[in-house]
C-alpha cells in the first residue's frame, strides 16, 4: 500500500499477462505489453514514462491477431518485438516490426517480419540475447529448443538447429545468459535445464521441482534466479547446481515471476499470484550468508531481505520488466491488465 | 704581671669606649642597652685598688707574724693539714687556684702582689673597714705563726722515730743469710730424687702403653674374624641393623685388606652381607612387613651402598600395578551400580563394592605413604601415579557418560573419586591432586550436561519419528497425536528430570561439586540453549527444509527427508508452539528457582540461557513450519490440480457426464489434512473473517457478475463490456482477503489450505483454454465442491469468493462460455452425491 501511492498506472483494455522493456530506445523510458483475451480483438501497447516520470503515455496501439501469451521487445531494435499468441487452439511466434509512425494513432497493422512456424505443441517463449545485438533467436516449446538465424532486412527466420528436451521433459520458459552468448537456461518442471547452443548439448541442470521462471543476473557471471510454486526463490550459482546459494521466501502464493535489476546488484523483484510485487535485496556477501541462513542464529543480525512489498494490485500479477534505460524503475503487469511503474528510488538508499 | 695587664687592657678598652661618649656629648642619645656595659670598667678599677690593698696589709701581717695566737683549735689542725700537704706536694704553685689576682681573696696565691693588695684595699675601704681588716689580719697572722711552729715540731718528731726504726731493723736482719742457705739445699735433693724416680719408671710406661694398643689392634682384628659370625648371628635374630653397622665398621678394613689377609673373612662376610641383602629385599618388597620395618630395610640397603634406585622403580611399577587393579574395580563398581539400579536390587551390592574399593584406595594410600617413608625424593613418581589415578577416575567418569549414566550414579562415582582423591591427598599433599582433579571433573560434568542434553535431544526426536512408524502400522488411532503428547511429555518430563538431576548435582555437598556449583549452574543454561538450538536445528533436518549449508548432514537424514510426513511437519509445528508457550517458560521458572546466578561466566557474554530469543526462535520455527505443513498439503494438490489440468485437451472437450474424479482426490486430500490437523490443533474459537488479520490482501471479486452469467447467456457484446463491469464492482465491492495469518488452530490451518488450492486451481485455469464442454466441466466440478467446503472451512465467504473466481476464471478462458442448465448440473450433482455416499457410507 505504501508503494502503491507512487506507482503511475495505465489500463489495458483486456487482460494481460506479459511486459517488456524497449531496451532499444535510448532516449524514452518505454515498455511494451499486449493483450491476452480469447474472444476479443487484442491489442498490443507502446507506452512511454513521460520526461516528468509522472505519467504514462500511450505512445503506440496495435492491433494483434491474437491473443499474447509472451511479448519480449528486440534489445537493439526498437521497433522490433516477439510475441507467442495462441488462437485457442493453436500456438504461433512472430517477428513484429512496429511501422513507422506518422502522427497517427489509429490502429496501424504491425507488420510481420517473420513467422516462428516450426513449432507444433504449445509455444512458451521467444528469447532475445540480452546483452546486444546478435541475430539468433530461441523460441521453446512445449518439447524442443530452436535456434532461429534472423535476418531482419530479408525479413526471414531460419531454423538453425532445434533440440528436444527429452522424455518427460516439458519446458516451461527459459533465460539467455547475458554473459554467454551460447548459454541458455531452461525451465520444465522438475528442473533447470542448461544448454550450449553450439553443440545444442546439454551441460548441466539443476534438480528443482516448480520453478516457473529465471532470471540471470545481469551484473554477476554464473548467477541465475528461479522462482517457484511454493518455496519461494531461490538464487543459484550455476557452477554449483547441488544447493542455492540463498533462499528468500517468495510469495504467499505462486511466485510467478523474477528479475535481476540490471543495473544495482543483488536488487531482485517478484510477481506472485497473491497479487503483490516484493522487491527483494540479496545480501551481497553470499558465501557467508548461505552459513547463518541455515539457523536463525540472531535475527537482529540477519536483516530481512524483502525491502518492500508492493501490494497495490488487484489480481495475479504476471508482468514484470526493469526499465534498462532508467534501473529503478519497473514495470509491472497484472491479470486485469493494469500496468503500474513504480520507482525503487526510496529503498536505494540503504543499500 | 697578669691581673696588670688585664686592667690595662680593661682601662684601654673603657678608653676606646668612652671616646664616643666624649664626642657626642650629652645631647646624644645613648641606648639604655648601652649603659650598663659602661659601668663595667669603672667596677673593676676599683677591684684592682683593693687587691692592691689587700697586698699591702699582708706585708704589714707578716712583719707582725706570731704576734696573735687564739684561734679555734680545729681550724687550726686544717691548716695545719694543708699546709703539710703543700709542702710535700710536687708542686707547689699548682696547688693554689688562681683566682683572681685582682681581687682580694687573692692573697693566698702564690702570685700575691702586696702593694697592690694595699692599694686597693684602701682604695676600696673607709677606715673602719680597715681597722675591722687589720684586726682580722692580725689574728691570721697569729693563726699562721702557730701552724709553722706545730708544722716544724711533729716533723722532727717523725724523723726521730724514723731514726729508731732503722735502728732496730739493723739489729734483726744479722742472723737470716744461713737459713736461707739450708733451705736451697733441701729443695735441691728433693728434686733429683723425684728424677731418679721418674727415669726409673718410664720403660714400664712405655711398655704398657704397647701393649694396650696392640691389644685394641688385636680386638679389631678378633672383631673381623668373628664378622661372619656375628653376621651370620644377626641373620637368625635378623638384627639387620647390628648387622649392617658391624659390616660398614668393618668395610674400610675389608678394603684396606681384603685381598691379602683377611681374604677368607672379607668373602664369608660378604656371603652373610648377601643373604643380608636378599632378606631386607624380600622385606621391602613383602606388604605384609610393617612400613617402618620396610622403610628401615630400604635405609639399610641404601647404607650397604646396594641400587635402591632399581628398587623404587620396581616398587613404583607394584605401585602402578595395584592402581590399575584400583582402576578395575571402579570400574566394576560403576557396572555394578548400573546393574543394581537397573534390577532394583537396591543399594546392598553396591555397597559391598564400595567397601571393596575403599580397601583398595587405602592400601594404595599406605603404600604412598610407605613408600614417601622409605624413598623420600620420590614425590614427583608419586604424583604422577596420583595423577594417573585421578586420569584413569576420569576416564572412567567420561565412559559412563557416555553410556548414559543417571545422575544418582554419577554422584556415587564422583563421591568415590572424591573420598579417593582426599585420601591420597592426605598423604601426598605436593600432588594438587583436589585442583588436579577439579579440572577433571570441570571436563566430566561439562561432557555429563552436553550428552545429558544429547540424550535429551534424542529422546526427543525418537518420540517424534514414532510418527513415521506407527503410521505405517496405522493401527493406533490418532497417531499425531500420540506422538505429539509424547513428544511433548518427553519435553517436558525430559527437561525437569534434566533439571532435577543438575538439581542433585547442586545440591550435593561434596567438596568437588560445591567448588563447581557455579560452573554447573552456567552449564545447564548454556546446556539449555544450546539444546533448544540443537532441537531448533533439528526441527528443520525432521521437517526436511534442510537448508543449504547443512548439506552433509542433509544427505544422511536426506533418504529420510525424501519421505517426511506432513503429519510430522504439523507435529513439529505444534511441538514448537509448545516449546514456546509451556516449556520455555517452565524451564525459566525451574532454573532461576534452582540454579539462581552462576556469575563463572563474565557478564560480557550475558546470561547463558535467554529465553526470550528462544520463545522468538520457536514462535517463528512453529508458524514456519505451519507454513511449511500447509505447503507440502498444497503441493499434493497442486500436484494433482496439475496433472488435471494439463493433460486433457481442454478445447476438445468432451460434453461433461459426472463430477470428474479428481474432485474426489482433492477431498481425500482435505479430509486427510482435517483429521490430522484435528489431531494436533487445538480448535479455534467460532468465529468469521477479520479483515484485521490479513497481512497481504487479495482482492479482485469478479464474483458477483457470475451469478449474472447464470442466467444470462453471454454474447460477444456482454463479454466485452465484462471487464469495464467487474473493474466497476471492484471499485464498489469490500475487498475479501484471500491470504489471511495462519493460526495454530484447526480452522485456520484447513481454512489456508483450502483457499490456496483453490487460489492454484485457479490459476491452473487462467493457463487453459476451454471450448464449452470443457467450461462446463469446470462449472460442474466447481459446483460440486461447494456444498463440502463449506462444511470443513471457517471462512465461507472467502471459499465461496475463489469458487467463483475459477468459474470466472474458466469462462473468461472459455471460447464459447455457455454454462450448463441449472437442472442438468443438479442432477449430475445429485448423481455424484449418490456414488459418494454409496462409496462412503459413513460421511454424512
Amino acid at each position: 500500500m505504501q508503494g502503491g501511492s507512487s506507482g503511475i498506472g495505465y489500463g489495458l483494455k483486456y487482460q494481460a499477462r506479459c511486459i517488456s522493456d524497449v531496451k532499444a530506445d535510448t532516449d524514452h523510458t518505454s515498455f511494451i505489453t499486449g493483450t491476452l483475451s480469447l474472444r476479443e480483438e487484442n491489442e498490443v501497447h507502446l507506452i512511454r514514462l513521460s520526461s516528468g516520470g509522472t505519467e504514462l503515455i500511450c505512445e503506440g496501439l496495435f492491433s494483434h491477431p491474437n491473443e499474447i501469451w509472451d511479448l519480449a521487445s528486440c534489445p537493439f531494435d526498437q521497433r522490433i518485438f516477439s510475441t507467442v499468441f495462441s488462437t485457442g487452439e493453436s500456438y504461433g511466434a512472430a517477428i513484429w516490426q512496429i511501422p513507422e509512425l506518422y502522427g497517427q494513432l489509429n490502429s496501424p497493422q504491425l507488420e510481420r517480419i517473420a513467422s516462428l512456424d516450426a513449432h507444433v505443441g504449445k509455444i512458451n517463449c521467444v528469447l532475445w540475447w540480452p546483452s546486444g545485438r546478435h541475430d539468433k533467436l530461441i523460441s521453446i516449446d512445449d518439447e524442443n529448443l530452436f535456434l532461429w538465424a534472423l535476418d531482419c532486412s530479408k525479413k526471414a527466420a531460419q531454423v538453425q538447429s532445434k533440440q528436444s528436451s527429452g522424455m518427460l521433459h516439458y519446458l516451461s520458459g527459459g533465460a539467455w545468459d547475458p554473459h554467454d552468448i551460447n548459454a541458455v537456461a531452461t525451465t520444465c518442471e522438475s528442473s533447470v535445464q542448461f544448454w550450449d547452443l553450439r553443440t545444442m548439448k546439454k551441460t548441466n541442470a539443476i534438480e528443482h521441482a516448480h520453478i516457473h521462471n529465471a532470471n540471470y543476473d545481469m551484473k554477476k557471471n554464473h548467477i541465475l534466479v528461479t522462482a517457484e510454486d511454493e518455496s519461494g526463490i531461490h538464487i543459484w550459482d550455476t557452477r554449483k547446481p547441488k544447493s542455492p546459494i540463498q533462499e528468500l521466501p517468495g510469495h504467499t502464493h505462486w511466485t510467478w515471476a523474477v528479475t535481476c535489476n540490471p543495473e544495482y546488484d543483488g536488487l531482485i523483484l517478484s510477481a506472485g499470484t497473491d497479487s503483490t510485487v516484493n522487491l527483494w535485496m540479496a545480501p551481497t556477501s553470499v558465501e557467508d550468508e548461505a552459513i547463518t541462513e541455515s539457523i536463525a542464529e540472531s535475527p537482529a543480525q540477519q536483516a530481512d531481505p524483502l525491502l518492500n512489498s508492493y501490494s497495490d494490485y488487484e489480481d495475479s500479477v504476471y508482468g514484470l520488466a526493469w526499465s534498462s534505460r532508467e534501473p529503478w524503475i519497473f514495470a509491472s503487469l497484472s491479470y486485469d491488465g493494469r500496468v503500474v511503474v513504480e520507482s525503487i528510488k526510496p529503498f536505494l538508499s540503504r543499500k | 704581671m697578669e691581673t696588670l695587664s688585664s686592667a690595662n687592657l680593661v682601662t684601654a678598652r673603657v678608653a676606646v669606649d668612652s671616646v664616643p661618649d666624649f664626642i657626642n656629648g650629652g645631647p646624644v642619645k645613648v641606648p639604655c642597652f648601652n649603659q650598663p656595659w659602661k659601668r663595667v670598667p669603672q667596677l673593676e678599677s676599683e677591684e684592682v685598688h683593693l687587691i692592691e690593698l689587700r697586698r699591702r696589709r699582708k706585708k704589714m701581717k707578716e712583719q707582725k707574724m706570731g704576734a696573735e695566737d687564739n684561734v679555734p683549735l680545729d681550724d687550726k689542725a686544717r691548716r695545719m693539714r694543708d699546709l703539710l700537704s703543700s709542702f710535700y706536694a710536687p708542686d707547689p704553685s699548682t696547688n693554689n687556684a688562681p683566682s683572681n689576682p685582682g681581687t682580694l681573696d687573692a692573697i693566698n696565691t702564690s702570685s700575691f702582689d702586696a702593694d697592690q693588695y694595699m692599694n686597693l684595699l684602701m682604695q676600696k675601704s673607709n677606715l673602719d673597714e680597715l681597722l675591722q681588716r687589720h684586726v682580722e689580719m692580725a689574728a691570721e697572722i697569729k693563726n699562721i705563726d702557730t701552724d709553722l711552729q706545730m708544722l716544724v715540731y711533729e716533723n722532727y718528731s717523725k724523723f726521730i722515730s724514723a731514726t729508731d726504726a732503722i735502728k732496730r731493723m739493723k739489729s734483726k736482719i744479722v742472723g737470716m743469710e744461713a737459713n736461707m742457705e739450708e733451705l736451697l739445699d733441701k729443695i735441691m735433693s728433693v728434686q733429683s730424687k723425684s728424677d731418679g724416680v721418674n727415669t726409673s719408671l718410664f720403660e714400664k710406661r712405655e711398655n704398657i702403653e704397647k701393649l694396650h694398643r696392640t691389644r685394641n689392634l688385636l680386638r679389631k682384628v678378633q672383631f673381623i674374624y668373628d664378622l661372619p659370625t656375628r653376621l651370620g648371628k644377626c641373620i637368625e635374630s635378623e638384627a639387620y641393623v647390628d648387622a649392617v653397622k658391624f659390616y660398614t665398621g668393618a668395610l674400610p678394613i675389608f678394603k684396606a685388606y681384603g685381598d691379602s689377609s683377611f681374604q677368607d673373612c672379607k668373602q664369608a662376610s660378604e656371603e652373610a652381607i648377601s643373604i643380608i641383602v636378599k632378606n631386607l629385599q624380600r622385606k621391602l618388597f613383602s606388604d605384609s612387613e610393617s612400613i617402618q620395618a620396610r622403610a628401615e630395610a630400604a635405609v639399610l640397603l641404601k647404607q650397604l651402598d646396594f641400587p635402591v634406585d632399581s628398587l623404587q622403580v620396581k616398587l613404583l611399577e607394584k605401585l602402578e600395578q595395584s592402581l590399575g587393579d584400583l582402576q578395575l574395580k571402579t570400574d566394576y563398581i560403576e557396572n555394578a551400580s548400573m546393574e543394581s539400579n537397573d534390577h532394583k536390587l537396591g543399594k546392598v551390592p553396591d555397597s559391598v563394592h564400595i567397601t571393596a574399593h575403599e580397601g583398595s584406595i587405602h592400601g594404595f594410600v599406605e603404600a604412598i605413604s610407605a613408600f614417601r617413608v622409605i624413598f623420600p625424593d620420590s614425590e614427583g613418581h608419586l604424583i604422577k601415579l596420583a595423577q594417573d589415578l585421578v586420569v584413569k577416575h576420569f576416564e572412567t567418569v567420561e565412559q559412563c557418560v557416555k553410556g548414559r549414566i543417571s545422575c544418582a550414579n554419577l554422584l556415587v562415582v564422583l563421591r568415590t573419586i572424591w573420598t579417593d582423591v582426599l585420601l591420597v591427598d592426605e598423604v601426598l599433599s605436593e600432588a594438587v591432586l583436589p585442583g588436579f582433579s577439579l579440572e577433571a571433573a570441570q571436563n566430566a560434568l561439562k561432557q555429563y550436561v552436553a550428552s545429558t542434553f544429547n540424550y535429551l535431544l534424542h529422546d526427543i526426536s525418537d518420540a517424534l519419528l514414532r510418527v513415521n512408524v506407527s503410521s505405517k502400522e496405522a493401527a493406533e488411532e490418532n497417531p499425531l497425536q500420540v506422538a505429539l503428547e509424547a513428544s511433548k511429555k518427553a519435553l517436558l518430563q525430559g527437561s525437569m528430570d534434566v533439571l532435577l538431576d543438575f538439581r542433585q548435582l547442586l545440591d550435593d555437598d561434596l567438596g568437588l561439586l560445591v567448588q563447581l556449583r557455579d560452573f554447573v549452574s552456567d552449564w545447564v543454561q548454556e546446556g539449555f540453549q544450546d539444546f533448544f538450538r540443537a532441537l531448533y536445528d533439528c526441527f528443520f533436518l525432521l521437517s526436511g527444509r534442510k537448508s543449504s549449508s547443512s548439506q552433509d548432514q542433509g544427505l544422511t537424514a536426506g533418504a529420510h527427508g525424501e519421505k517426511v510426513l506432513a503429519g510430522l511437519v504439523l507435529v513439529l509445528s505444534q511441538l514448537s508452539v509448545f516449546i514456546e508457550q509451556t516449556a520455555i517458560p517452565r524451564i525459566t521458572e525451574e532454573i532461576a528457582a534452582s540454579f539462581p546466578g552462576g556469575g563463572a561466566r563474565g557478564y560480557e557474554n550475558g546470561p547463558a540461557f535467554v529465553p526470550g530469543v528462544m520463545c522468538r526462535i520457536f514462535r517463528s520455527a512453529g508458524e514456519r513450519l505451519l507454513h511449511h505443513y500447509i505447503n507440502m498439503r498444497t503441493q499434493k494438490v497442486s500436484t494433482l490440480l496439475r496433472k488435471r489440468f494439463t493433460t486433457p485437451n481442454w478445447v476438445k472437450h468432451k460434453e461433461p457426464r459426472e463430477v470428474h474424479m479428481f474432485v474426489d482426490l482433492f477431498l481425500q486430500e482435505l479430509k486427510e489434512t482435517a483429521s490430522e490437523v484435528k489431531q494436533i490443533l487445538p480448535q479455534g474459537l467460532e468465529r468469521k473473517h477479520r479483515r484485521t488479520d490479513s497481512n497481504g490482501s487479495t482482492a479482485s471479486s469478479r464474483s458477483n457478475q457470475l451469478r449474472d452469467d447464470k442466467t444470462n447467456r453471454s454474447n460477444t457484446h456482454r463479454a466485452r463490456s465484462q471487464l469495464l463491469e467487474t473493474h466497476l464492482a471492484k471499485l464498489f465491492k469490500q475487498k475479501v482477503e484471500i491470504f489471511t495469518k495462519v493460526e495454530h488452530t484447526q480452522e485456520s490451518v484447513v481454512t489456508t489450505t483450502v483457499k490456496l488450492c483453490l487460489k492454484s486451481l485457479q490459476e491452473f485455469v487462467r493457463l487453459q483454454t476451454f471450448n464449452r464442454s470443457g467450461f462446463q466441466q469446470i462449472q460442474l466440478d466447481i459446483q460440486f465442491l461447494r456444498t463440502p467446503l463449506k462444511e470443513t472451512v471457517e471462512d465461507e465467504a472467502a471459499v465461496d469468493f475463489l469458487l467463483d473466481e475459477v468459474i470466472v476464471a474458466a469462462s473468461e478462458r472459455c471460447l464459447d462460455p455457455i454454462p450448463l442448465e441449472p437442472p442438468i448440473l443438479d442432477r449430475l450433482i445429485q448423481a455424484k452425491l449418490a456414488k459418494w455416499n454409496e462409496k462412503n457410507p459413513i460421511t454424512p
